[in-house]
């Protein structure tokens, strides 16, 4: 299923910015107004120069760690409601999500990050706090859709929880009823970002 | 220890061995969502189960007494997400039902139109979901392809990929552009069959699909009637009821199309209505393409569907219209009607009571699963751990209508 | 009934069915309507699971579709549970209705359909109605522990607790309902449509006419009190300021269209020549 050995398909990041030689990592300058850019170009540029210019790379072990998290978020499949088939439409073929290395992942215990997909519900929220107390460390929450969000729609009802974030500490928040399903894949991509600029090995 | 019954074991002699109870859910793959099973085993025997539901109960009745006519209608596509066009036909079929109000023909077809398209769409996630749940991927990943075209059908028409609140009392909300109607002729008559065959192909005549599927959980025509089962559940048990064919709503009276009965009532003969239901879907997508006329494509009663903004622009007439009907709403004369439509699940029905006002006074959902799993019990008795799944997948259950 | 305009499902006639029906269920008929092309029939209470019977075995009405029960606070017995009959032979269906109050419980009919055992514990769950005899009347739908019967309609719709993970206790909490913003009900009913409250200032015109009108016409019944009497007494106003004639006559201002054109701004504006002077095009 993977396509990740088809390269004709995904063609390596545009380089926007010429002569980034090899900044240092951290001080990259940040995107100019009007500016298109693939995200984070510059950083993968510059691991890609280093690689190419030397054979062989120097990092340090949180660079490292980031890397490795970054491409394998397997995610816990916990659809509540609606957002829960948004939430299998990315991960088919059309958009693929897998091409990332977030794949769909059952059990909580090898599970990197949790996407609340829908609305919570005060019967449920103590499963859902259970399934994450299980989940090991690092650990990420995706809130999805605008009733995991704060309740949304459903917000003011006496059975919903007002936000997941009562219940578990959320990472991104996609906007959405239901987010589409590009929505969903751009937060993935907005949670792997901040993991690169938080970079800390213990989270 | 009590309650559980102790019995002399074959293999242990004279130690005792007793019943366990194992959880399945409230977080499993296979459980379509949040379904808690509290299921006591023998051994791998399923003796007996306990669904708890209510895990996604979200007060939606409750919800919708407090809003208005209009403002409650996507409540309804948020009901069942898998064919959220299926469930406002209920809906704004009570409405107009209260109010008497008239719908343009076109309006009609369109409704019937996106109606049996939803149906197909709910169809690709139940019968992938089913295959999935007893072993294959492939066909999955194919049928989440045609679902994935329905969607941006669904998008082109109201600009909403899954919840569309595109049915409105007196019609439908807008018009849909010729060449989408076109693009919706030329996949029926190409990538439909195509892909679904295709996919098909890999299930129905398959050793293992058919190991675990033929013979689970035999239902006769007694217990299915008994039961309240419906639509694909109660054909499969060999009863041609649809609530297409024998009440028909909107323009299904002039449609051409055949209601494909089981005639063993096991999970297979579930999967194969389904899979049936879509070539007779797609055989009324076709003729309602062929036939639909042009006209108005919602009621021309102002009091009930609101003006053209175009029509808003010149008629201040239209406007103090459109203006009413967005802020109080139109009131629906007191009565209380119960309608049923045929949702792709089953016969999914409204019971509206309006004491006259521009807000529901009671609105009770008569949702297709919550009967169709409380049979689980019997129907799983004696069978096989891994057959619960199979049998989750035929009911087909989502929650967010199960438990509203 | 008016002629039918709608496309709602049309199913068999319900030519005579009410008559046939309430002439087969006899005495056990409370009311029958027959409104909006649906049939309605109220039986009492005690003896609904033998007119269910009756119509199951006797009438073809095969299916129990649903269960539902509806609060009306203010009638002496506030609730009703409908149930929902289907004929799959004769293609029909009929209302079947019983209303009850907190106490009294409903006849079970999970005798005659074993579908009836979770709608009516979902009636249960929802309206606090009970059913007697039926033999798992657990709660359904609602939080495990909840409190109370939340489609009542007095029980609040935010209801009273809400709950958020402790960190200190270390698990999920119930508290009490805290909003940050409550909920926005409008009241879109239009005063002149017959809106069954008093608008603010309303409430005076409907003071009864008094006898003497309270008028001003002396100081002293303002009811400013003596002191103030006494002061006023003594003003005397000026005359109200007349309008003097002048004997200038001034005339009216010229017209606009007679003003010379405004001077072409001159200002920092460059490298937009072909914007602001078009070149001409012989």
């Amino acid at each position: 299923m993977s396509t990740r050995d088809e390269p004709a398909l995904y063609p390596p990041y545009q380089d926007t910015v010429a002569d980034s030689a090899n900044p240092a990592l951290h001080d990259l300058p940040t995107a100019k107004g009007g500016d298109v850019k693939q995200p984070d170009a510059e950083y993968f540029n510059a691991l890609q120069t280093e690689v190419n210019d030397k054979g062989f790379l120097v990092t340090s072990t949180e660079d490292l760690f980031q890397w490795a998290r970054t491409g394998s978020l397997w995610w816990m499949t916990f659809g509540l409601a609606c957002c829960a088939v948004e939430m299998i439409h990315v991960n088919m073929p059309r958009y693929d999500m897998e091409r990332f290395g977030v794949a769909p992942r059952a059990s909580p215990r090898q599970s990197d990050v949790m996407i609340v997909a829908g609305t919570l519900c005060n019967k449920m929220a103590p499963a859902l706090r259970r399934v994450y107390d299980q989940m090991s460390e690092p650990k990420y929450v995706i809130s999805m859709g605008s009733c995991a969000n704060g309740g949304g729609y459903y917000h003011y009802s006496y059975s919903v929880v007002r936000g997941c974030d009562r219940i578990v500490p959320v990472d991104i928040y996609i906007p959405g009823c239901p987010p589409t399903a590009e929505a969903l894949l751009y937060g993935v991509m907005q949670l792997q970002r901040k993991i690169r600029r938080i970079g800390t090995i213990e989270r | 220890m009590s309650g559980l019954t102790y019995e002399q074991s074959p293999t242990t002699e004279g130690e005792e061995i007793s019943n366990y109870t194992i959880n399945f859910g409230p977080q499993h793959p296979a459980a379509h969502g949040v379904l808690r099973m509290v299921m006591e085993l023998d051994g791998e025997i399923i003796e007996r189960i306990d669904p708890h539901v209510g895990l996604l109960h979200r007060g939606t009745e409750k919800l919708i007494e407090y809003k208005t006519y209009l403002q409650a209608l996507p409540y309804f596509d948020r009901l069942d997400y898998c064919s959220p066009l299926a469930q406002e036909y209920s809906y704004v079929l009570a409405i107009e039902k209260l109010l008497n109000v008239e719908v343009p023909e076109r309006a009609q077809y369109l409704r019937v139109l996106f109606a049996e398209l939803t149906r197909i769409c709910n169809h690709m996630l139940n019968i992938g979901a089913h295959v999935m749940d007893v072993g294959a991927m492939t066909p999955n990943l194919w049928v989440f392809e045609l679902r994935e075209d329905c969607l941006n059908f669904f998008e082109r028409a109201s600009g909403a990929r899954m919840h569309s609140a595109w049915f409105r009392p007196g019609g439908v909300h807008q018009d849909v552009p010729l060449k989408l109607l076109t693009d919706i002729g030329d996949w029926v008559d190409g990538r439909l069959p195509e892909l679904f065959g295709d996919a098909m192909s890999l299930v129905t005549d398959n050793r293992i699909f058919k190991q675990r599927n033929v013979d689970i959980a035999v239902v006769s025509k007694e217990d299915a009637v008994k039961w309240g089962f419906s639509g694909p559940m109660i054909r499969a048990a060999g009863i041609p009821w649809d609530l297409r064919k024998s009440q028909p709503y909107d323009v299904y009276d002039r449609m051409d199309f055949e209601i494909p009965v089981g005639t063993n009532s096991d999970c297979y003969d579930r999967f194969m209505v389904r899979v049936k239901e879509v070539y007779e879907s797609a055989k009324i997508i076709k003729q309602c393409l062929a036939e639909m006329p042009e006209g108005p494509i919602a009621s021309e009663d102002r009091k009930v569907s609101p003006p053209k903004r175009a029509e808003m622009k010149q008629s201040m007439e239209a406007l103090i219209h459109h203006f009413k009907l967005y802020t109080e709403g139109f009131h629906v004369p007191a009565g209380e009607v119960y309608v049923a439509t045929e949702s792709p699940k089953g016969e999914f029905g409204v019971y509206l009571v309006s004491d006259g006002s521009n807000k529901p006074y009671r609105c009770k959902i008569r949702p297709t699963a919550f009967s169709h799993l409380q049979a689980m019990d019997f129907m799983s008795k004696g069978h096989m751990l891994p057959d619960a799944t199979a049998i989750l997948g035929a009911i087909d259950v989502v929650f967010g209508e199960c438990d509203r | 009934m008016a002629k039918v305009l709608h496309s709602a499902p049309r199913y068999a006639t319900n030519e005579g069915v009410r008559d046939a029906l309430c002439a087969a269920l006899g005495s056990m008929v409370v009311d029958s309507i027959e409104e909006f092309g649906e049939i309605v029939i109220t039986v009492k209470r005690e003896s609904i699971e033998d007119a269910l019977r009756l119509l199951r075995d006797e009438h073809a009405y095969q299916q129990l579709m649903e269960i539902a029960g509806a609060d009306y606070p203010s009638r002496p017995e506030r609730f009703e549970v409908v149930y929902m009959l289907l004929s799959l032979t004769k293609n029909h269906r009929v209302m079947v209705k019983v209303s009850t109050d907190e106490a009294t419980p409903v006849p079970t009919v999970t005798t005659l359909w074993p579908v009836a055992g979770w709608l009516e514990r979902e009636v249960f769950d929802m309206y606090g109605v009970m059913f007697d005899g039926n033999t798992d009347l657990r709660r359904i739908l609602t939080d495990y522990g909840f409190e109370g019967h939340p489609f009542r309609k007095d029980f609040p719709l935010t209801g009273y607790t809400e709950l958020r993970y402790s960190e200190e206790e270390k698990r999920v909490v119930y508290e009490p309902v805290e909003l940050a913003q409550d909920f926005r009900s409008f009241d879109f009913t239009s005063p002149w449509e017959g809106a069954d409250y008093v608008l603010p200032g309303d409430e005076k015109a409907d003071v009864p006419p008094v006898d003497d009108p309270k008028v001003t016409e002396k100081p002293s019944d303002t009811g400013a009190g003596a002191k103030a009497d006494e002061k006023a007494e003594e003003k005397v106003s000026a005359g109200a300021p007349a309008e003097e004639d002048t004997g200038i006559d001034t005339e009216a201002p010229e017209t606009t269209e007679d003003q010379p054109d405004r001077k072409a701004s001159e200002g920092d504006v460059h490298d937009t020549k072909g914007a602001t002077k078009p070149e001409d095009k012989e």
